[in-house]
């Protein structure tokens, strides 16, 4: 692949930049056009050509104004967290920072929102809150660097969506620039505004391909209380859908409900040292938060779940840093996996009721078509998504491996489909999901979907490639 | 063999809400508990030393966990119970009538009712890092004390090979029981723990063991009792006299610089650290 460069862009179109946004931030440094022109994948080089840092919503107006007029590509970036590609700059595209939009107004209480700029980093915005007793309720591992703005345009899920539903639930307002520079401001802060087509919503979860969202006026939840957590061990996955169930129903408010097998463990003990919850080895584990549980109800009810048999063993959390210690049993299990071998990497989604019949012959088909492959599964089974990660064998090449995944994902794809389930359910599509996107959206939706954006972005020049191509 | 872990608990650091001082004296209201984690190391290892590690569920011997302090502490006690431990027993106090000598003082007179073969505590409690209680009530029972333990191996459970963590490496030193040994971090590493009946080969898991469910659920019918602070000493007045405390200065605000010129000029003129 040759290195895309600077120069390789019309020179009108630099000039006129600079002219329009001489404050801006520009650089063609090698190191930053290599980190800001990919995400948290590693499949695919990057081949950033520039990386613009604009800090107000009229420089990304002028930058992508004077892109479309010059049929030059944008690739929206922001914390750079994404497992789909939909952040990748691989074919020498501009690359739209948004490190440094990272303004927080002061929260409003009394509507419980607060206006941010695109840039703000997740956690920074639950901290900015935390003071005034309110919380934007979207968490998950990454919050640390993801951005506000990449949330809303993948729609994020993560580890609170049984609780609280996905990003787009969260999101009253939001500022999206067109590609033709044109800035709208989409249903402010409005709860209820019942006049037409949700524009936001369009916008929302669709991967910086139709338009940048530069600032959103987020909704805010109050704080939880006091959050006992605890993990089971589960023998078989009935028994993880039927403590569900039980749990669902509990006297309590579920906030989490997520699982891991025995090897996620594993693979995590190789990687770090960890408080292991149980002396023995357990098939299954599920992690439970739940909030306003009081004593005498959470005794009876731990007394009913083992006496129905639902689990084998269970542990509790006694103070917040034995939660924590829970808490990292599950969350840091995509890193131990990356740092122990190569995953390759599956996010779906399934109708709970189907959850079973899939899983059962997803195990099949792997036994006989790929025996001995490491299946480490994970996932936030409260809400029907299931991460596989199949770990490559020590003894195949990368090469194979990856050939042999390609194989093996439209086996799954089909299984998926066949159970009425998503490909992709909360990571998105970005370039790597694209082949497996018909799997899940029939040849209609499909066209529709490109044909709005025909109309939004008629160049092409937001993120292209991604998703689908047209 | 019976072991008898007297605990203290502390503020919850994780918690928001921290410890104050008003007019020299410290106020706890508000602050979430939990266990000084050398006494969780202390019970983890009275655990250890009276269980099979492959089968954890029978304990061989008797675990006894003391605290002192009000009716609330006794949350502390039954994590404990929960954990494993099988009696507990609370000796009625405030957080801030007694020091490390009344407490001394106080364990010799349960000591000496309960006639335990060991008495394993942590090497200091996190709070007020005093580390006084384990060497003083070695000093007032006469008994042989091993301090710092990284490492316990039972000889027969009738002595106890004790590694001792001290700067650039281990003492090695036995001593006969009954004893008092207080212990240090490395004692809940995976083999640091060689009782008379796990098999030499066993590796725990890292660290202190969560409480099972079904096991606090348990512990609400294990015996807590409670002890007054007078039956177990006449002399409960504190020989040590906190006079003032201070919490560190809070953190200033910092600031934000316009561009890596000022950045440098702030860090020659002000900082001055280049």
């Amino acid at each position: 692949m040759s290195e895309a460069h600077a120069s390789a862009l019309p020179a009108p179109f630099l000039v006129a930049l600079r002219e329009a946004a001489p404050q801006m931030a520009i650089s063609d440094d090698a190191d930053d056009r290599a980190t800001f022109g990919r995400d948290y994948t590693r499949v695919h080089e990057p081949n950033a050509s520039l990386v613009v840092f604009p800090t107000t919503t009229t420089e990304v107006s002028h930058t992508l104004r004077l892109a479309n007029e010059h049929g030059v590509a944008i690739v929206p970036s922001g914390g750079r967290t994404g497992l789909a590609g939909g952040a990748l700059a691989t074919n020498g595209e501009v690359v739209l920072s948004f490190d440094r939009m990272r303004r927080m107004d002061p929260v409003d209480v009394l509507g419980g929102t607060v206006r941010v700029q695109a840039g703000a980093v997740t956690q920074a915005v639950h901290e900015h809150c935390a003071h005034a007793g309110l919380t934007w309720p979207v968490d998950f591992a990454s919050k640390g660097s993801s951005h506000v703005g990449g949330n809303i345009a993948t729609n994020a899920g993560g580890v609170k969506v049984l609780r609280y539903g996905l990003t787009r639930q969260w999101v009253l307002g939001l500022e999206v620039v067109l590609a033709s520079g044109e800035v709208l401001e989409l249903n402010g802060a409005l709860e209820k505004n019942n006049t037409g087509q949700d524009l936001r919503q369009l916008f929302i979860g669709s991967e910086g391909t139709l338009g940048v969202v530069t600032e959103a006026t987020l909704k805010l939840a109050k704080l939880p209380g006091k959050l006992t957590v605890a993990l089971f061990a589960v023998e078989d996955l009935a028994k993880v859908l039927d403590l569900f169930v039980k749990v669902k129903l509990g006297p309590f408010t579920l906030c989490a409900y997520e699982f891991f097998t025995a090897a996620c463990l594993a693979r995590l003990e190789r990687h770090r040292k960890v408080r292991a919850p149980f002396a023995e080895r357990h098939p299954y584990y599920v992690l439970v938060e739940l909030e306003h549980a009081d004593d005498a109800a959470l005794e009876t009810f731990v007394g009913e779940t083992f006496e129905a048999g639902l689990a084998k063993d269970g542990v509790l959390a006694q103070h917040e840093g034995e939660a924590r210690a829970l808490w990292e049993l599950r969350e840091g299990i995509s890193e131990s996996l990356s740092a122990t071998g190569l995953p390759h990497k599956n996010d779906i989604a399934l109708p709970l009721a189907q959850l079973g019949s899939f899983c059962a012959r997803f195990g099949e088909v792997f036994e006989t078509r790929y025996p001995g492959w490491e299946i480490c599964l994970f996932g936030h089974v409260g809400d029907g998504n299931l991460h596989v990660n199949v770990m490559k064998p020590d003894t195949m090449d990368k090469p194979t491996f990856l050939t042999k995944t390609k194989e093996a994902d439209a086996d799954m794809f089909a299984l998926v489909k066949e159970h009425g389930g998503s490909v992709s359910a909360e990571h998105g599509i970005g370039l790597l999901k694209k082949h497996a996107l018909a799997y899940t959206r029939t040849e209609a939706e499909i066209s529709l979907m490109r044909a709005t954006k025909r109309l939004l972005d008629p160049n092409g020049i937001l993120n292209p490639g991604k998703i689908f191509d047209l | 063999m019976k072991i008898l872990v007297p605990l203290k608990r502390v503020a919850d650091p994780d918690n928001a809400n921290k410890v104050k001082v008003n007019a020299g004296k410290l106020v706890t209201t508000g602050l979430e508990w939990k266990p000084n984690p050398f006494d969780e190391y202390a019970v983890e290892t009275a655990l250890r030393l009276t269980e099979n590690g492959t089968a954890t569920k029978t304990r061989q011997g008797e675990v006894v966990v003391v605290t002192f302090g009000p009716k609330d502490s006794e949350t502390t006690l039954r994590a404990m119970l929960g954990t494993g431990a099988d009696r507990a027993i609370r000796v009625d106090t405030g957080d801030d009538q007694i020091d490390g000598d009344v407490v001394a003082r106080a364990l010799k007179a349960l000591v000496e009712k309960e006639k335990p073969d060991l008495v394993l505590c942590g090497k200091q409690a996190v709070d007020g890092d005093s580390g006084q209680v384990g060497q003083q009530l070695a000093e007032y029972l006469g008994w042989p004390q091993a301090t710092f333990a990284g490492s316990i191996e039972s000889e027969g459970d009738k002595a106890l090979l004790v590694g001792r963590e001290v700067d650039g490496g281990t003492i090695k030193l036995r001593v006969e029981l009954p004893a008092v040994v207080s212990v240090d971090l490395r004692i809940v590493a995976p083999k640091s723990v060689k009782s008379v009946h796990t098999p030499a080969t066993h590796a725990y898991p890292e660290g202190v063991r969560f409480a099972a469910l079904m096991a606090i659920m348990a512990a609400k019918k294990k015996p807590l009792a409670e002890v007054k602070l007078a039956d177990l000493t006449s002399d409960a007045a504190p020989k040590i006299q906190y006079l003032d405390y201070e919490l560190p200065p809070a953190r200033k605000a910092g600031v934000k610089v316009k561009d890596v010129t000022e950045l440098v000029t702030r860090l020659k003129t002000e900082a001055k650290v280049v």
